[in-house]
């Protein structure tokens, strides 16, 4: 395995545990910003190019700034940026979090020991997709062609719900 | 170990600490950060075992999970701000009555 992988993967389960321990949302939404960034370059280096590049401009350019923009425009003191729950709470959160993360290597751990070869792989080998022109073009070709509805009707999703957004923000309550 | 079992492994402790980030802190606009946390780990596997058994469909999948997110995010902030407007605060316990 690559170790440029293993760097990336390092630092970004660095970046969440501080994430969830940092006071302050700023630093947490920065350090999610640094997840999102190293989850790009994985992207990327497991060679799925446009997928880097669409999590880099819409994950981390868009998204990120907009919820750095409304922290900033919420003004948060630090009567909001504590952190306090009760031990028992945060304990059985934690432990909570551990089995879910047990169970999910367990699954993990089944699949690629016993039922690896159970699923049929599909067509797009490196070698097919190098053949088709790129991992761009096999993504787009697939995605107007097959799923062209399915991207018809997320973008009208998405119209209205910026449209929404923006009635919502702008509406006065009595 | 190879490269997918690293980054499935790595998609597991970053869904955990999405989870964690969401139970545990008070602010809304934190759990909002850890919905995000959580769409973005089930995006890494979801990229990592359509690539490795030569499909197309998880990466299709992901292209709309980041649609459906950015959406979500547009209409949770507008929402956070009107919390903010009518409570003064955006803690998750502030928001106790329906009439603002």
């Amino acid at each position: 395995m690559s170790p440029v992988i293993i760097v990336l993967a390092v630092i970004s389960a660095i970046l969440a545990v501080s994430m969830l321990f940092a006071r302050n949302p700023i630093t947490s939404a920065l350090c999610l910003l640094g997840v999102l960034i190293m989850t790009a370059g994985i992207y990327g280096l497991i060679g799925e190019h446009l997928v880097a590049t669409i999590q880099l401009v819409v994950y981390a350019g868009a998204i990120m700034v907009l919820f750095i923009f409304s922290i900033m425009l919420l003004n948060l003191n630090n009567e909001e940026t504590d952190f306090k729950t009760k031990p028992g709470v945060f304990f059985g959160a934690i432990a909570l979090g551990m089995t879910v993360f047990g169970f999910i290597i367990y699954g993990l751990n089944e699949h690629f020991m016993n039922h690896r070869n159970d699923v049929t792989a599909g067509q797009f080998t490196p070698e097919r997709i190098h053949e088709l022109g790129g991992n761009s073009k096999v993504l787009a070709h697939a995605l107007f062609t097959q799923y062209y509805v399915s991207f018809e009707v997320i973008s009208l999703a998405l119209l209205i719900a910026v449209v929404g957004a923006v009635v919502l923000a702008k509406r006065k309550f009595d | 170990m190879t490269n997918d079992v690293l980054i499935q492994i790595l998609a597991a402790f970053l869904f955990t600490m999405g989870m964690l980030v969401v139970l545990l802190r008070r602010d809304t606009i934190m759990v909002l950060l850890g919905i995000e946390l959580l769409l973005n780990a089930a995006n890494l596997s979801l990229v990592a075992f359509s690539k490795s058994m030569g499909m197309v469909e998880g990466q299709l999948q992901v292209f709309f999970v980041i649609t459906i997110a950015a959406a979500e995010s547009a209409i949770g902030l507008s929402i956070l701000v009107n919390l903010y407007r009518n409570f003064g605060s955006i803690k998750t316990q502030s928001a106790t009555t329906l009439k603002g």
